[in-house]
């Protein structure tokens, strides 16, 4: 927590309503305000690392929603990622706390795991037992974890995306394709969406082998050092001779294009990072750079979009999946209430901190379902998740990238489930 | 000992969810956005709907224990600091919109909503609240009924004080009243305007009825360029002369155009000496006949580029808004000041703070309500360097400027705690006594925000500045007695 | 007494005993209750000068006694005007008196009345306190305002002495529609005026019409008049239409009542006559006899009596309002003993 970021800071109010803790709380401790206020004490030795430090540090969901309302510029996302290590470091958490961030953050990035974990969650769905008694009294964590889990096949946790995928007539980039670790687990078809996409597009499209977690969980819960092992592994994984590194899911696009940051202290890896989080796009950003050549079959469909923090706050991109949206014709695109409100799921933050995530979730859920769209579109894994778990209108919920896909096949748009 | 109990009835009363007791976070209750004050309350409370408000002002009154109401803190003349061994109030969990009532054009709202979710709620029936102060996504309206707001198109619409037909408050001792009536007119004295920009003084706000308007049939700005401040004012002048009254004429000098376009891509040019922002809006006939008189008046300016769109004047608007915290960029401090000068003075005035701002040594940034007077120089310093205090008398002494050329000390930000000691510069003994006598009558106990608006020798010293006779006392045109 | 300077109305105040009465012009001498017998009279119509007049700044400081139209004389060769047009003005009333009513006219509906447009005010109390708030600037939150709560209060906290307005342009051209409609009618019409976004100045329903005014520059106001419904008036029908809507405040019993605009069907069923600036819901009411003033009151809270037929013994005021308690403890910090104005707002006070 350095004193000349926290000074950026003059304290004026404006990121208070862009705060989702701050919305639901109405407490200046749970806005960036307050926690820039926190950080500054503890940095000055006024307040301990722990207690309300703690608290209040943690239930911020790292949505960076504050960021662009910041009229002074703070990097508030500098400060949160430097804040949470002290905690790890220096506050001790309980036994119980301690166990389920193991549990978490032992599960989530590995892939392997997750999909054994999931297997045995979708058995245990199938088998119908799902007593709604029994599930509200367990804790609110566990709660989360259980129903989080989407309406998946067993047959679609195993989809592998094919290695290499040529394009469609002359290549028009190379690019190398990040399957990721709970994505590549629960949505496999939105890889295999964005492959066909790409393909459609003229890209040649890899995915690099050995591949795993990119790293943003544990940078966004303050795990600096394994963050930067996930990052140094994803740059071998990677390897050079592509146009573009494609993400679809924006936490991960965003923790990949930090990596120049995060690895500026390891001469080794240093310019590697750089080189690498300079070649870093999202799917949509990369999709509104080409102009299409696939052609587009109508897709008659009112479509919410919902902005992912991690694409709108640290991407600040807004406009290109829209664009991507609105270039299908049939596509009408509504503007959703409180666009700006993050909807709780952040990473795992909807794992760690659930009662806020649900209160967040339910309110986006209704927000999105009030504009009363055929479609709800965002571009993160997690957001799916959450968005999904707390709609229960049946508003199918997909990726952007899945209604070009629609849309380039001629498939109806998805339905709901 | 009374906090003690205080604290405990607060506690049953509201539940431990709406007491905050522990040290650090109180301490994030310290200041609002005028950092400079800061005191640590013993309790913040933060209570759900009026009757939990009405608990809470009652358990302050009977304790015996000071309180302080507190919107979003982005007050800027320290009004919600907090008095130590005191409660501070917080109004952010009373955030519901009542009604909109689009037949009656009005709004019922709780004081936590802010400004401009009023806007955007009424925009349904192509209504808006007015009063638009550059904080208007995040101030809330209590705040802005504390402090009487203004902002960017006051000079065409007026004030908080215009717009606010009711307010539901909670008296210093506790009792529920309400001030106002379902129309202007109200059979009594006008306790609502009094209450109005009393600075949370007289009471706690639990509900606001604001008139909403139609939005203009059309709205025209335009962003002019001028090689100095005096032309760009001049200009200022003759627009008003030729009997227009413009929704808005901002104006913004080079230092606060440089901090604006590092925050907000809005477009100005860096090298203009000054930019004026005059924006118009009514019918459609009458603008565009208004409109020409404006661009004509505009000759002396070096460049005038006419918002095209809706677009392109929203982004004007975002630079404008943005400015005060802009200037976090060029400065790791600085003061915002808020003074008002008669609008024929303007050119004196900004002359003259330049050459105190040469004189300190300091950087002085000015963003203004042209059309008002309404002068906002903000004073720009490194405390690290050492220049707070330098700062804060060059601040200071350009407020007392302004009451000097027949101006007033605030036009906008209140003077809470901040300008409670120049406050004998614009007002005899007898007239802030006069003052007092009101303050009195709603909280004879002084328990309700107190240290406000009024010098006292704690804050001032035990000799607050002398009183200077105003210009027309001066002239002989009014006299003191 | 009728003090011609500030020091002699200062020294009128503090230098005598027992109960005072203000009065300015008397135009509004029966409004809000009778003074008790007995009372020194104070007039104000000495304190008749203009203070500081700079017509660039907008602003324009008078003492209370000017007649308001002496004072629009002053400002209308530099384009200019107050923009309040209280029925009573013709007849002479004085600035202070306007505001120590807290009374207006049709441009209302625009510019509210007294309280918008005051900005400084100097009173003396009734010890003989001289005090000023506000100033000379359009935009001042320096302080209580005074000036407001001295609207409405009816010579009952102290004397106003010098008051301080803003004031605007005067319009280059205006233009009456007349739409014949009944109650129910108005409001509805002045709701789809207001939607249409014509931006009238004044909107008046009085005697079975609706009244839009337009200002502003010739062909613009003719436009507008031109797109809504009814007749255009020409110049002296416009002048006689205005003054029928200020021939309201003449009738025998009158009371000014401030409700929700949609009231109005209700207000009106009370009324002989109607002066309503219905799109703000303020409404000059002529009624037939005390027990329709009664009838109001019990239906509306903020009803002020103006005028009542000689040895009526109708009280002024009804069943008091949530806020008549602090009326009283404003009151008596302001004039402790009670000197000012005893009789007035009985029986509240």
């Amino acid at each position: 927590m350095k004193r000349e970021l926290l000074d950026v800071c003059v304290h004026c109010g404006f990121c208070l309503p862009t705060c989702p803790t701050y919305v639901t709380t109405g407490d200046e401790a749970e806005s960036p305000r307050g926690r820039i206020y926190l950080m500054s004490l503890a940095e000055r030795g006024e307040t301990p690392i722990g207690g309300a430090f703690t608290e209040h540090i943690d239930s911020c969901l790292g949505c960076l929603a504050c960021v662009p309302a910041c009229p002074s510029g703070v990097q508030y996302n500098l400060l949160i990622e430097a804040a949470r290590p002290r905690i790890e470091q220096e506050a001790p958490r309980s036994l119980g706390e301690r166990s389920f961030r193991r549990l978490v953050f032992g599960l989530f990035p590995y892939p392997r795991r997750l999909r054994v974990a999931a297997v045995f969650g979708v058995l245990y769905q199938r088998v119908g037992i799902r007593p709604t008694r029994l599930l509200s009294r367990l804790p609110a964590r566990v709660r989360a974890l259980e129903s989080l889990l989407p309406p998946v096949r067993v047959r679609d946790l195993f989809a592998r995306t094919p290695r290499a995928t040529p394009p469609a007539g002359s290549a028009r980039r190379r690019v190398a394709l990040l399957t990721g670790c709970a994505q590549r687990v629960f949505f496999g078809k939105v890889n295999a969406a964005t492959v066909r996409v790409l393909a459609a597009e003229g890209c040649e499209v890899v995915a690099p082998r050995g591949q795993g977690c990119c790293g943003a969980l544990s940078l966004h819960s303050g795990r600096d050092d394994e963050a930067r092992r996930f990052a140094r592994r994803t740059i071998d994984a990677f390897g050079d001779g592509y146009d573009a590194i494609v993400v679809n899911v924006a936490g991960c696009g965003s923790t990949m294009k930090e990596y120049g940051e995060l690895l500026s202290d390891d001469p080794a890896y240093r310019e590697r990072a750089a080189a690498f989080a300079a070649k870093v796009r999202d799917v949509t950003e990369l999709l509104a750079e080409l102009p299409p050549i696939a052609p587009r079959h109508p897709v008659e469909a009112r479509v919410a979009y919902h902005d992912a923090c991690h694409l709108a706050n640290a991407q600040r991109i807004t406009a290109q999946p829209r664009q991507v949206l609105a270039a299908i014709p049939g596509v009408e695109l509504v503007d959703v209430p409180e666009a700006q409100i993050c909807c709780g799921s952040a990473g795992v933050y909807n794992l760690l901190q659930p009662e806020t995530a649900e209160e967040l979730g339910k309110r986006k859920a209704a927000n999105l379902t009030s504009v009363k769209p055929d479609v709800i579109a965002t571009a993160n894994a997690g957001c799916l998740l959450q968005i999904g778990r707390f709609t229960s209108d049946g508003t199918p919920i997909v990726h952007p990238v899945e209604l070009v896909d629609a849309s380039i096949r001629g498939a109806a748009a998805p339905k709901g489930g | 000992m009374a906090l003690t109990d205080l604290r405990d009835k607060l506690v049953a009363d509201l539940g431990r969810d709406g007491v905050i007791d522990d040290p650090a976070h109180l301490r994030t209750y310290e200041c609002d956005a005028l950092t400079g004050y800061r005191v640590v309350p013993a309790l913040v409370v933060l209570p759900r709907d009026a009757g939990e408000v009405a608990t809470a002002v009652r358990a302050c009154a009977e304790h015996g224990v000071p309180f302080v109401a507190r919107g979003a803190g982005t007050g800027l003349s320290g009004g919600a600091l907090p008095t130590a061994d005191g409660v501070v109030i917080s109004l952010q969990r009373l955030r519901r919109i009542i009604e909109v009532d689009p037949v009656n054009r009005r709004a019922v709202v709780q004081p936590g909503v802010t400004n401009l979710d009023i806007s955007k709620a009424a925009a349904a029936y192509g209504l808006y609240y007015a009063p638009d102060p550059s904080s208007q996504q995040v101030c809330t309206i209590g705040g802005n009924v504390a402090e009487n707001s203004g902002g960017a198109h006051c000079l065409k619409y007026g004030f908080t004080a215009n717009h606010v037909l009711a307010v539901d408050v909670v008296l210093p001792d506790g009792t529920p009243t309400r001030l106002g009536g379902d129309a202007p007119h109200q059979a009594g004295f006008d306790l609502l305007g009094a209450f109005v920009g009393s600075e949370g003084t007289l009471g706690v706000v639990t509900a606001v009825v604001v008139r909403l308007l139609h939005t203009p049939a059309t709205v025209r700005t335009l962003a002019a360029d001028f090689d100095s401040t005096e032309t760009a004012g001049a200009a200022v002048t003759a627009v008003i002369a030729a009997g227009i009254v413009p929704a808005a004429i901002e104006m913004m000098d080079n230092l606060a155009i440089q901090a604006v376009n590092e925050a907000v891509d809005a477009g100005f040019d860096p090298d203009t000496a000054a930019v004026l922002i005059i924006e118009l809006d009514g019918p459609a006939d009458e603008v565009e006949e208004r409109f020409a008189e404006v661009t004509a008046v505009c000759t002396a300016a070096t460049r005038v580029t006419i918002a095209r769109d809706a677009e392109q004047r929203a982004r004007f608007w975002r630079g404008r808004k943005a400015a005060f915290a802009a200037v976090g960029r060029l400065s790791p401090n600085y003061f915002v000041q808020d003074g008002v000068v008669p609008r024929t003075r303007l050119g004196e005035a900004l002359a003259r703070i330049a050459a105190m701002a040469d004189e300190a040594g300091l950087r002085v940034a000015n963003v203004f309500h042209a059309g008002d007077g309404n002068l906002h120089p903000l004073v720009l310093y490194s405390e690290a360097a050492g220049e707070h205090e330098r700062a804060e008398a060059l601040s200071s002494a350009i407020a007392e400027l302004c009451v000097e050329l027949g101006g007033s000390l605030s036009g906008e930000h209140g003077i809470g705690t901040d300008k409670a000691c120049s406050m004998p510069r614009m007002f005899s003994t007898d007239d802030l006594e006069t003052m007092k006598r009101l303050r009195a009558a709603f909280d004879p106990a002084g328990l309700c925000n107190p240290g406000k608006i009024f010098p006292t020798p704690r804050l001032c010293g035990e000799r607050p500045g002398p009183y200077r006779p105003h210009p027309l006392e001066s002239a002989g045109v009014i006299e003191r007695l | 007494m009728k003090p011609a300077t500030l020091a002699e109305l200062r020294d009128a105040v503090r230098d005598t005993d027992g109960p005072l009465v203000v009065r300015g012009a008397g135009t509004a001498a029966g409004w809000a209750g009778t003074p008790l017998p007995g009372a020194t009279e104070i007039e104000t119509t000495g304190l008749d000068r203009l203070l500081a007049y700079n017509p660039d700044d907008m602003t324009v400081a008078v003492e209370a006694g000017m007649p308001l139209t002496r004072l629009q004389a002053e400002l209308a060769p530099h384009g200019q005007r107050i923009a309040l047009d209280a029925a009573r003005t013709p007849a002479g009333a004085t600035v202070g008196g306007l505001v120590a009513t807290a009374d207006s006219g049709p441009l209302r509906h625009s510019h509210g009345g007294p309280r918008d447009l005051v900005i400084g005010v100097t009173v003396v109390l009734a010890d003989g306190t001289v005090a000023r708030s506000g100033g000379h600037v359009i935009k001042n939150v320096a302080g209580y305002d005074l000036g407001k709560l001295f609207c409405g209060s009816f010579g009952t906290l102290g004397v106003i002495a010098e008051v301080v307005l803003r004031v605007h342009p005067l319009p280059p051209a205006t233009r009456t529609v007349a739409l014949p409609c009944d109650a129910v009618e108005a409001v509805d019409a002045a709701g789809r005026l207001l939607a249409a976004r014509l931006e009238p100045v004044a909107l008046e329903w009085c005697d079975g019409s609706l009244l839009a005014r337009y200002e502003g520059g010739p062909s613009s106001v003719e436009r507008r008049a031109a797109v809504t419904p009814g007749t255009p008036l020409d110049g002296a029908a416009e002048a006689k239409a205005w003054q029928r809507v200020g021939d309201v405040s003449e009738e025998q019993t009158v009371v000014r009542c401030g409700t929700r605009p949609d009231q109005l069907p209700y207000v009106a069923k009370h009324a002989t006559r109607v002066a309503s600036s219905v799109a703000v819901g303020v409404h000059t009411v002529a009624v037939a006899g005390d027990a329709e003033v009664e009838r109001l009151r019990a239906e509306f809270e903020h009803v002020t009596l103006c005028r009542r037929p000689p040895g009526s013994d109708l009280p002024a005021w009804g069943r008091p309002h949530t806020a008549v308690p602090l009326m009283r403890a404003v009151k008596q910090r302001f004039d402790p003993a009670g000197r000012l104005g005893a009789g007035r707002f009985a029986p509240w006070f």
